[in-house]
């Protein structure tokens, strides 16, 4: 039998707790929306990896990562946000209540953000699964670099992270074996850490190569790497092994439901929108170009902002377009159009012609088409008629005052 | 269905992982083990532990610096 779930309602639920997830935390929090953040395992999410981040700006002594997650996590908790520390398990995003589920709670949410960015690709080469994490394969030199002290490591990969975090095992390992995939001298990395890297007395390299499978009794003692040109097998010994070969973003639970390119990165516009209303998308987790806390700073500060917006657009349009007062006249226009100012006249005639028995909206598309989009009108200028915050009618296109008036007599008619 | 409060305040890493482990076992599947906490260590290794053993985990900080671990016994 299940246990009964408590259920919660916030107007911000925010999935992911890292550098994106934390921002858009503060920005919610400061727009004192009812906001929850949620992350499965420690806050701070991929950059508490890194152990020197040296391109965040405004923090020039090269902190650890999780020193300035830390600092975003106390800013968003002085901003009122609610931090939860457990796994979703499942979401039901359509809708205007969005709900994502807990083991212990179901939490109701009028936007959510998702900001659950990546985890480390495996190489799936064969025996892998028997050494993953605490058994000789790790994917973090910050967290296991110095129980490395005076021992000889295997690096996988090439880029910035292989490049970056091997250099930084360097101060540890008294041997730092690189795989790289490409021909002698070519690496993915940029250009200084490859120069510093290939001076580096500490580090070697083995060309042309990828790994085959791993030995170990128990524990990992033999990377067996394979020339990929010759198909030679090459066994490293060694005490332990990093893999740094990229991440995969994390939306196994977002499927169906948002759309994603094929490696399963959410898509969003500029304004971190995906596919359903009121879900974003910012971080790594999304499909952009430069994956960086700066970056996903950025796009946490959008999201957070786009939520804000697209809650006031709704609280707008439930108590103002679709008022159960008096019948309703909404007239979506576009102000840089003639043909919509034209007939802005002729509203003012019709609002006139009633005599305050109808209430009147003037709803200029320029700076938001939200409220156009939730009344199913794409085409401008229109005239949607409401009755009990019902809609009753939609003129699109062609507009003609005698005829909208004639309808709204009837529709008055009959409420009086 | 019951839950089990275990105090591990003021006790350093291995002792609340190895209390939790130990704990777990006399428990039923749909039981909760609460883990009381106060050594940020016990907030990596406990956690990581019940997860990698396909329970349901949740961690709520009680206080500064004072966590609980929740662990729902699915298996």
């Amino acid at each position: 039998m299940a246990r009964e779930k408590t259920v919660e309602h916030y107007d911000v639920i925010i999935i992911g707790g890292g550098p994106a997830g934390l921002t858009a935390a503060i920005y919610a929090g400061r727009a004192r929306l009812k906001t929850i953040l949620i992350e499965k395992a420690l806050i701070g999410g991929l950059a508490t990896y890194t152990n020197e981040v040296e391109n965040y700006p405004g923090f020039p002594d090269s902190p650890k990562g999780e020193d300035i997650t830390n600092l975003m996590k106390a800013q968003a908790q002085k901003m009122g946000v609610k931090i939860k520390l457990t796994d979703v398990k499942s979401v039901d995003l359509v809708g205007e209540e969005k709900k994502v589920e807990t083991f212990r709670n179901t939490f109701v949410g009028k936007t959510v953000v998702i900001t659950t960015g990546g985890r480390p690709r495996i190489t799936k080469a064969e025996n892998e699964e028997n050494y993953l994490f605490d058994k000789g394969i790790s994917f973090c030199a910050t967290c296991d670099a110095a129980a490395n002290t005076d021992k000889t490591v295997v690096v996988i990969g090439s880029g910035d992270a292989a490049i970056e975090e091997g250099m930084f095992l360097t101060k540890f390992a008294k041997k730092v074996i690189v795989s790289v995939l490409h021909h002698e001298g070519k690496m993915d990395c940029n250009e200084i850490a490859k120069e510093a890297a290939l001076k580096n007395p500490k580090m070697e390299f083995i060309w042309n190569s990828a790994v085959k499978r791993f030995e170990g009794e128990g524990h990992l003692d033999t990377v067996v790497l394979r020339n990929i040109k010759t198909d030679e097998e090459i066994p490293v010994k060694c005490d332990n092994c990093f893999e740094f070969i990229g991440y995969l973003p994390n939306t196994e639970i977002f499927k169906e439901q948002i759309k994603m390119t094929g490696a399963g990165y959410i898509l969003t516009n500029e304004k971190m929108e995906t596919n359903i209303e009121g879900v974003f998308a910012a971080g790594d987790v999304r499909d952009k170009w430069l994956k960086q806390v700066a970056t996903a700073v950025g796009d946490g500060a959008i999201a957070g902002f786009a939520a804000e917006k697209y809650i006031a657009e709704s609280e707008a349009f439930h108590d103002v377009i679709l008022q159960k007062d008096k019948p309703g006249l909404t007239f979506i226009y576009n102000a840089v159009a003639a043909e919509s100012i034209d007939f802005l006249l002729e509203i003012e005639k019709i609002e006139n012609h009633f005599e305050g028995s109808i209430i009147v909206n003037r709803v200029d598309i320029y700076k938001s088409s939200g409220i156009a989009d939730r009344l199913n009108v794409g085409e401008f200028p229109a005239v949607v008629l409401t009755v009990d915050g019902m809609v009753k009618e939609r003129y699109i296109g062609h507009l003609d005052s005698v005829k909208i008036i004639e309808n709204l007599e009837k529709i008055c008619d009959t409420c009086h | 269905m019951k839950e089990v409060i275990l105090d591990c305040f003021g006790e350093a890493c291995p002792i609340p992982l190895v209390k939790a482990q130990n704990k777990i076992k006399e428990l039923e599947i749909g039981d909760i083990l609460i883990v009381q906490i106060d050594h940020s260590c016990a907030m990596k290794n406990v956690p990581d532990w019940a997860r990698e053993d396909g329970h349901n985990v949740e961690v709520e900080e009680i206080d500064d610096g004072e966590w609980e671990v929740i662990i729902e016994k699915v298996k």
